[in-house]
């Protein structure tokens, strides 16, 4: 119980740790701003349209932002740490509701390209490395370095040219049917698939190759008994830990990918607030994505003490 | 009753021999031991007839098991017999065991996939109360000591109902005291059954008794019932390789009084806020030997190392000021660990005689004296032999004009002919200098041949 | 031949062309000739014309030393702060490396593109926000490859025979430590390199990297994108150039072990 404890508090100050570097670049976007920062400020607190001289003058007094540099990051990280994250700048929406609004649709996405790439990735992954050095590993390997090589929104491009533009097939944008899916989707998943199937294919060959694995065939177990018993068991752990840390790549392509199919998701918010340098709502995308993360990760450090109760290996 | 009979069986790779044609016969509560170092082929042999050879590998022969005839040049068809009539022992049963499936199921799958018994786990836990392991049914291999996962392995591998037992080198790395539990597991085999086992441990060999095989490069050079071969040997190679035993090495002469050198007094050191081993005292005079003797991790090396000053202690440790600072030097248990992995052997002993302004004549002399080709120091450690790295280690430490040498297992990785070379040469050697030794090692015949004293660790 | 072998070679003419392409190039990439919109090779533009009539070639070579320069100069920068604070935690231990630890975990939760994003609201420039945001995230890769290796070595019996033999630390770095974690930092740094260019394509796609009329990579496949039908071959250019690139940094990387 003690290590699961670890765990926790270890993503506890990794979360805390994301608040901070997240805080410290927000309070950098502030300060870089031109104009008045009391004025920004309170524009953030109570949206552009009721703000005047008098309420900044108040913030500027509450905040102390006279008082130096100093004073001010503390505030600004107070303000944070009661998870109090303003108003969108652009359309005096508490950033909270705006965010919420747009989880639902990156949510959707995202799942729907996991869920796509683990058909397609872990099964070729084992096929490969129980095979290890074979026709088909070598192939796979081929595939996968290649799919590595081509960034997502190159994937995303060369999709749209040959199944939107080329044979018509499918939207190239939108949000609503179940068509406007496919695209991004597909986009997202060939890339983590590639990635998952190349990991899978390592912990499968590293499994095949292991005494554990030998001595099941020895006991008299047949390839297939042997497989599902011990070498589903023991390639878990690695490749689930591995999807883990997959995810900044997951939403890395879900920032760029709703972009370029105008999918009403947070990365699309996030691009539009950088583009209207609109802060708060930057510090909020970013901070659910980061928080995300390590949220996500903690699931699975625990799903991964289930699976192979000797401990997290970091 | 016989129960398999291997005809010829060779092993090739190419048109390289790497196995000269042997025949072998297990009968019935008989026990058949092929001895050897590694290299001999003795492994190889058992991959033949288990349908196990490495990649590249080619056996040959012929392999009667009960009425059916096997052929080694085709292992698929092998298969069959694993586990339902040949039960393989796993090398080394921690590695082996699924670390992440309970003891019990281990056993019980076997019984339920492979013999398609009824009630498998009320059998599995038969097995395991018959093995005295009634309390590992519900644990992981790795919640289990080195004797349990052994005994589950045992258990495991047999359940499938196989009566012929093979075990390849089922004693290597272990304590003396598992060594015993082992011979009692193979002796289990026997009965009811027939068992070939692979080693180079002439313990193992003299307790299983039957017949053994000698292989020396690929040929078996003497067989013959295990009494004869053991007391009487006629090749020159068994006659080595008995000789190698430390229980048959010649008794130690006690050196001439000298100076004490290190002296300590209710010494032991911690790890992490724990006690290692109760405090121990001894004096160690130069041109003695101390032997430490102790159950792996008591902290017999960490005893050494804070003689050597690498770590903190607890008590009183004295060694002579007047000695060299760069007096206490070590060997280590692992000889490649103990070299930069990526230079060559040459350049680290070039760098060490660039330090210390070293005379460069004196490393040819102390190639010749430790039987060392100068051409090794052209390599990478990665391409010397384990025997031939340690001497280059101990080479390395007397250019250095050492008072002292911590011997931290140097030879338990090494075949028993080298290991007794290895340590007849440092002996000698430690003579010739007045060299004070600390040997650690976990063969307590060993020790008796080398020390002038002993010193037993106990946990704390 | 080997993987890596093709890799350097592919790399090698791309940036060779990258560095000589504008010396034979008499118009630049900036020169617009609406009546050659589209149109394909001549004397003067040899790779055709884009949309607005300007040189492809001319236009093909700047976007490369650009994509090139801010990524080598990111993963270098990245590099060097990465190894030092991992030689640091390494070699002191204690608070610094747990903290340094936690800070590289910290990053490790924010994708690099968020990274630079935020950067470009910081700093003055583009170019500087990819530099400082790309270095910004790059440096953990590089820390914790050092700081492990630095960590597993120091604790072998190789390290302990050095210190016995009187040998100091920055022997046991040259001759222990550098040749085992070496290997590792080329691997790291093509990865890196790679990561960079494509942050740099994929921003300048979605317009919010270099502004136009800045010759880059992603923001010329986007403003190409439009063209396709009638001129395929001038949006294939960008694309072709960006993968080429990438292919020859991931077989210099080899595989990650």
């Amino acid at each position: 119980m003690n290590t699961a404890l670890n765990t926790i508090a270890f993503r506890l100050m990794q979360a805390a740790g994301v608040a901070l570097v997240v805080g410290v670049m927000s309070f950098l976007m502030m300060q870089a701003m031109p104009g008045d920062m009391a004025f920004r400020i309170a524009a953030a607190r109570y949206g552009y349209d009721l703000v005047n001289a008098d309420l900044a003058n108040a913030v500027r007094a509450e905040l102390g932002l006279d008082a130096g540099p100093v004073t001010q990051f503390l505030h600004w990280m107070g303000g944070l740490a009661r998870l109090d994250l303003g108003q969108s700048l652009v359309s005096g929406q508490p950033v909270w509701d705006e965010i919420t609004h747009q989880l639902g649709a990156s949510l959707q996405l995202a799942l729907a390209a996991i869920v796509l790439s683990l058909l397609i990735g872990p099964p070729l992954g084992i096929c490969a490395g129980l095979h290890a050095g074979g026709r088909f590993d070598r192939a796979l390997l081929v595939v996968a370095a290649s799919f590595r090589a081509v960034p997502q929104f190159l994937l995303g491009l060369l999709l749209i040219i040959l199944l939107a533009v080329q044979m018509r097939l499918l939207p190239a944008a939108g949000h609503g049917s179940l068509a406007h899916f496919v695209l991004p989707a597909l986009t997202l998943a060939l890339g983590l698939a590639a990635a998952s199937a190349r990991i899978t294919r390592d912990a499968m060959a590293g499994v095949a190759a292991s005494p554990l694995y030998a001595f099941a065939r020895a006991k008299g177990l047949s390839d297939g008994e042997v497989l599902r018993r011990h070498g589903l068991r023991n390639i878990g752990a690695p490749v689930v830990t591995y999807l883990g840390l997959q995810f900044v790549l997951l939403v890395e392509g879900v920032v760029v990918v709703e972009t370029i199919f105008g999918w009403p998701g947070i990365g699309h918010a996030l691009i539009h607030a950088v583009f209207h340098r609109d802060v708060p709502m930057v510090q909020g995308t970013a901070l659910v994505m980061g928080l995300g993360f390590v949220l996500l990760n903690a699931i699975i450090d625990l799903i991964v003490r289930r699976i192979d109760p000797r401990g997290v290996q970091s | 009753m016989t129960l398999l009979v291997a005809k010829d069986i060779s092993v090739h790779a190419g048109s390289d021999r790497l196995v000269d044609p042997v025949s072998l016969t297990l009968e019935m509560g008989k026990a058949v031991t092929v001895l050897g170092e590694s290299g001999s082929g003795k492994s190889l042999l058992a991959q033949a007839i288990l349908g196990t050879l490495p990649k590249g590998l080619d056996g040959s022969g012929t392999l009667t098991v009960g009425g059916d005839t096997f052929d080694p040049a085709r292992p698929q068809g092998n298969r069959v017999l694993w586990g339902r009539r040949i039960a393989v022992l796993p090398q080394e049963p921690w590695l082996a065991l699924d670390p992440l499936m309970r003891g019990q199921q281990q056993v019980a799958e076997v019984h339920d996939l492979v013999a398609a018994a009824s009630e498998p786990a009320v059998r599995a836990k038969a097995d395991l109360t018959a093995l005295g392991l009634e309390a590992a049914g519900d644990k992981f291999p790795w919640q289990l000591s080195g004797g349990m996962a052994q005994r589950l392995a045992f258990a495991a591998a047999r359940a499938g109902g196989a009566a012929i037992t093979v075990a390849d080198e089922p004693t290597k790395g272990l304590d003396a005291d598992r060594r015993d539990d082992v011979l009692a597991l193979l002796r289990k085999g026997l009965e009811g059954g027939g068992l070939l086992t692979i080693t180079h441990d002439l313990t193992l060999a003299k307790g299983l008794g039957g017949e053994i095989l000698v292989m020396q490069g690929g040929t078996v050079v003497e067989r013959g019932p295990a009494a004869r071969i053991l007391t009487a040997p006629q090749h020159p190679y068994t006659r080595a390789l008995i000789a190698a035993d430390p229980a048959n090495w010649p008794r130690r002469v006690p050196p001439s009084v000298q100076p004490v050198l290190v002296r300590a007094t209710d010494v032991t050191v911690s790890r992490a806020g724990r006690t290692l081993f109760r405090p121990v005292g001894f004096s160690l005079s130069r041109g003695q030997t101390l032997g430490i003797f102790g159950p792996s991790g008591c902290g017999k090396s960490s005893l050494g190392n804070a003689i050597l000053g690498l770590l903190p202690y607890e008590g009183t440790l004295w060694r002579d000021p007047g000695a060299p600072k760069l007096g206490f030097q070590k060997l280590w248990q692992d000889p490649p660990a103990a070299f930069p992995a990526r230079i060559t052997l040459g350049q680290g002993l070039d760098d060490l005689i660039a330090l210390h302004r070293i005379d460069r004549k004196r490393v040819a002399p102390l190639l010749d004296r430790l039987k060392l080709s100068p051409s090794l120091l052209t390599r990478l450690p990665s391409g010397v032999s384990g025997g031939e790295l340690q001497r280059i280690a101990l080479l390395r430490a007397l250019l250095l004009d050492p008072v002292f040498l911590f011997a931290d297992e140097p030879t338990s990785r090494l075949d028993p002919v080298t290991q007794a070379e290895t340590v007849r040469l440092m002996t000698e050697i430690a003579a010739e200098r007045d060299m004070a030794i600390v040997f650690v090692s976990h063969d307590r015949a060993l020790l008796h041949s080398v020390s002038d004293q002993m010193l037993e660790l106990s946990a704390q | 031949m080997t993987a890596a072998h093709i890799g350097w070679s592919v790399l090698a003419a791309l940036i060779l062309f990258a560095l000589m392409g504008p010396l034979f190039d008499p118009v630049g990439p900036f020169k617009q000739s609406l009546m050659k919109a589209l149109s394909g090779a001549d004397a003067a533009a040899p790779f055709g014309y884009d949309h607005l009539g300007r040189s492809m070639f001319s236009r093909l070579a700047h976007a490369l030393r650009l994509s090139l320069l801010l990524a080598f100069a990111a993963t270098a920068t990245a590099a060097v702060i990465g190894i030092g604070l991992g030689a640091l935690a390494s070699w002191r231990g204690g608070w610094l490396d747990r903290g340094l630890a936690l800070v590289a975990d910290s990053v490790l939760a924010l994708p690099a593109l968020l990274m630079v994003l935020m950067m470009g609201v910081i700093l003055p420039s583009t170019a500087l926000a990819f530099w400082a945001g790309l270095a910004a995230v790059q440096w953990v890769e590089f820390f914790r490859l050092t700081r492990n290796a630095a960590r597993s070595h120091l604790a072998s019996p190789a390290v302990e025979a050095a210190t016995l033999q009187g040998f100091g630390p920055v022997w046991i770095f040259r001759r222990i430590l550098w040749p085992e974690i070496g290997p590792m930092l080329r691997t790291a740094s093509a990865f890196g390199v790679g990561n960079a260019i494509a942050a740099i394509a994929a921003l300048g796609f979605v317009s919010v990297g270099m502004r136009a009329p800045t010759p880059e990579l992603g923001l010329m496949m986007v403003e190409l994108l439009p063209s396709w039908r009638e001129a395929p071959f001038a949006l294939m250019q960008p694309v072709l150039a960006c993968f080429a690139l990438l292919l020859a940094l991931n077989l210099i990387a080899g595989d990650r072990r």
